[in-house]
């Protein structure tokens, strides 16, 4: 079963959080490559320098600057940026947050949990269910 | 020879007797000369003795009467005379009869018979009767035709004629014309009967008196007083008045005697034959010789026992009347609701005390004003237009108003109005209660202020628990990551303590995710933020029993069909789940049993959760719903699980208690309405 490798945009400020991520793809031996961004307003730099955009973008809701849902808005209202999953990954169970990331059209709310095991075998299903994805190249 | 003269008839004065003896003796001599040629001549004319003999009586016979007849000519030269025989053939009238009848018997022969007005005949023929009977009749009164058909009424005194042998032979009479005096005296007969039926059908009482004695009454006076006539006319005014009325009557009437008073009018009282009392008002004139002195009193006497009565309920009637607006005069001008009354133009008609002081305008400011141009702000006076469209409609309602009151302070009055009607029952304007609720608006604004600012704040909070959970819960997840390296990169050289240490590190880091999870979880139950629907617990605990790990020596049971209740579903299983999570938790029993019942009261539900566990002594009964009061160290507990399940309860409107015994078990109470 080949799955496509994917260009993942991870916006997060905390560095333990990125190296989870980025051990998690490592340990389950998969190909993705990660683009960092340790906020929102770097993470758009990025994505108006680049020329080819990630397939996906991972953030957390609570981060400095802008938060996630800012930012998740500001994607939306990009006429090209809108089309691009973006994925929250946040430790708030919130219900008005996933209402309103959801409202704003949020492609993924994945919750962390606790234990690092269960965060890994969470990361290892998204990733596959993103990676069999079929997503608009721009 | 008999003369009757009539005793109507002038009587003859002496000297006219005188000269008619003379007369009489004159030719008395006359005859005997004629006689003593007669005898000197008797040898020739002795045939014709007897014949001239006879008519010498006739001769004689004829000068008697033409006698008689003369002097009644003479006698009765003015008024008309008739002579007529047994007949009714008239033989003789003189002018005054011709005049009278129209007829002249010099011209053509009349019958008297023929001149009777039908109608009298009968009573003429008894007059006739009793002229041949006694020789006379007088004051015959009947009516006649004249010759030109003319009615008259004639009065007729009339005696017989008799002959020397004493034989009736005819008759004469005096006729008067007294057409005239017959039309007045009809016509007065004819006003007499008016005035008799006016008085006698009169509906007022007629007394009259002379010196207070009764002389006349008529049928109403006599039906009021239950007197007959007669018996009213031996009485006194007095007799039939009431003793207490005698003074005021005494003194009218000795005014009017002094000519002080020509009428007066008294309400009195009148006593009846049985000496039960009349009320009548009566109208008393005097009526006054030429002198001035009274010759009668007129009394006119009015029952007014009814009228007295109807004014009596009438004046009781006006009584309660003013006596009703007096009691609601008295309600509008003290009671502390303002009242203002308008016309349909909404120009103010009146207003009581109190609107005079709410609004700081006196009475006399406002009337003939238009309401609103005084009071309303731009927006209340649109209100007000459409309130007045109702009014008009005749409906009532309240609204409330902002109005600016005489010292320039803004008001807001809460407004009942209802249309006014007239009599009539057309709506004429509208009556407007008016209360002040300014101080209660102000609070009530207060209120909501309050209550933004509370629901701010407490959005506020649970923002900032989910924040703060947030932020404590990610760098649980981090530690827990770094342990977990640490684990992965030195698989191989920590040792067996170290491993356990860490462990010990993951295990405290899953309590404080369940310490802060719990808080969450306590600060968000809320009762304003509930989601009411309709929950079926009986399901719900099914579920329960299904999606969770029980261990295997604790039984679950539902002793009785669950029933459905309104509440919010998330809440409700949580706290069945925490109950039944406690029980698990402090079961010491190889058999572990829990069990879940209900009962209906009233409008509640009082479910029940035992447990055959280690039981709580009584005094931690009220401490254990309290935060982090857990009663036993463990590893799952973080003492929040109850204060939620109480908390929950009661954003439910119900409330909770538990039955314990220490060692056996506990059974958890509560109530949630239905």
């Amino acid at each position: 079963m080949s799955s496509k490798t994917l260009q993942i945009l991870l916006i997060e400020d905390d560095q333990i959080e990125v190296m989870k991520l980025k051990r998690a793809i490592a340990k389950l031996g998969l190909t993705h490559e990660l683009i960092e961004a340790e906020n929102g307003e770097v993470a758009l730099e990025i994505l108006n320098k680049s020329e080819v955009l990630p397939d996906i973008i991972f953030l957390d809701l609570n981060m400095p600057k802008i938060n996630g849902i800012e930012f998740l808005r500001i994607i939306r209202a990009n006429e090209v940026f809108r089309y691009l999953p973006t994925i929250m990954l946040t430790t708030s169970n919130n219900p008005r947050d996933v209402l309103e990331c959801y409202k704003v059209g949020v492609a993924g709310y994945i919750l962390k949990p606790l234990k690092y095991q269960d965060y890994v075998n969470k990361i290892e299903k998204t990733l596959a269910y993103w990676s069999e994805n079929e997503l608009i190249k721009i | 020879m008999v003369l009757r003269l009539d005793s109507v008839l002038p009587r003859m004065s002496d000297d006219q007797l005188k000269i008619y003896e003379r007369a009489l003796k004159r030719e008395r001599s006359a005859r005997k000369q004629a006689e003593n040629i007669l005898e000197q001549k008797a040898a020739e004319l002795f045939a014709l003795t007897q014949e001239l003999t006879k008519s010498n009586t006739k001769l004689e016979k004829l000068v008697l009467e033409k006698t008689s007849k003369l002097k009644g000519v003479f006698h009765n030269i003015i008024d008309a005379y008739v002579v007529m025989n047994l007949k009714g053939d008239v033989l003789e009238m003189n002018q005054a009869a011709k005049g009278l009848f129209g007829y002249d018997i010099d011209i053509e022969p009349i019958n008297v018979v023929g001149l009777i007005y039908k109608a009298d005949l009968v009573y003429a023929m008894e007059s006739y009767n009793k002229l041949i009977e006694n020789g006379f009749f007088t004051n015959y009164r009947a009516r006649i035709f004249a010759k030109d058909k003319k009615v008259k009424w004639v009065h007729i005194n009339a005696s017989l004629i008799y002959d020397e042998n004493n034989e009736p032979i005819g008759a004469q009479g005096i006729v008067r014309d007294v057409t005239e005096n017959q039309l007045n005296a009809t016509l007065i007969a004819e006003q007499q009967k008016k005035l008799s039926a006016i008085v006698d059908y009169s509906s007022l009482g007629i007394v009259l008196t002379q010196n207070g004695q009764i002389i006349q009454t008529n049928r109403k006076a006599q039906e009021l007083l239950q007197f007959t006539e007669s018996e009213l006319l031996r009485l006194h005014v007095k007799d039939i008045s009431v003793q207490e009325d005698h003074s005021i009557s005494d003194d009218l009437m000795n005014k009017m005697n002094n000519e002080e008073l020509d009428h007066f009018v008294i309400k009195k009282r009148y006593l009846k034959k049985d000496q039960s009392e009349v009320w009548a008002k009566t109208n008393v004139a005097a009526v006054r010789n030429e002198d001035g002195s009274v010759l009668y009193q007129v009394a006119l006497i009015e029952d007014i026992t009814e009228q007295l009565k109807n004014e009596a309920d009438r004046q009781l009637l006006v009584d309660s009347l003013e006596a009703q607006k007096q009691k609601y005069g008295n309600i509008i001008a003290n009671m502390n609701l303002g009242l203002l009354e308008v016309n349909n133009k909404d120009e103010v008609l009146m207003v009581n005390q109190s609107f005079e002081q709410m609004s700081g305008y006196t009475e006399e400011e406002l009337i003939g004003k238009k309401a609103a141009s005084i009071f309303l702000i731009e927006d209340s006076k649109v209100t007000l237009e459409k309130e007045n469209i109702q009014r008009l409609k005749g409906n009532s309602n309240s609204y409330e108003v902002v109005a600016k009151v005489k010292s320039g302070e803004i008001k807001h009055w809460l407004i009942s109005g209802a249309p006014n009607y007239d009599i009539h029952g057309t709506v004429v304007g509208s009556i407007g209660i008016h209360l002040d609720i300014t101080e209660l608006k102000s609070l009530e604004l207060q209120k909501e202020n309050l209550l933004r600012r509370l629901e701010k704040s407490n959005d506020e909070l649970q923002e900032y628990a989910h924040v703060v959970s947030h932020d404590l819960k990610s760098p649980l997840r981090s530690i827990y990551a770094l342990v977990e390296w640490m684990k992965e990169d030195n698989e191989d050289t920590f040792d067996e303590g170290t491993l356990q240490n860490l462990a010990l590190i993951e295990t405290t880091l899953e309590k404080m995710e369940q310490l802060i999870s719990d808080v969450l979880s306590y600060s968000s139950v809320s009762s304003d933020e509930a989601k009411v629907a309709s929950v079926d617990v009986h399901k719900l605990i099914e579920e329960i029993k299904k999606t969770h790990y029980f261990p295997a020596h604790i039984a679950l049971s539902i002793k009785t069909k669950l029933p459905i209740i309104n509440a919010d579903r998330v809440r409700i299983q949580q706290l069945f789940q925490n109950l039944i999570s406690n029980a698990v938790r402090y079961s010491d029993k190889e058999e572990g049993i829990i069990e879940i019942d209900a009962i209906e009261k009233g409008a509640y539900v009082q479910f029940s959760v035992k447990d055959n566990g280690i039981g709580i002594e009584k005094k931690y009964h009220q401490k254990i719903f309290k935060m982090f009061q857990s009663l036993n160290k463990r590893k799952e507990s973080t003492g929040i699980g109850l204060a939620i399940v109480k908390k929950i309860v009661e954003s439910h409107h119900g409330d909770i208690w538990l039955e314990s015994t220490l060692g056996e078990g506990t059974t958890f109470f509560f109530t949630l309405r239905k």
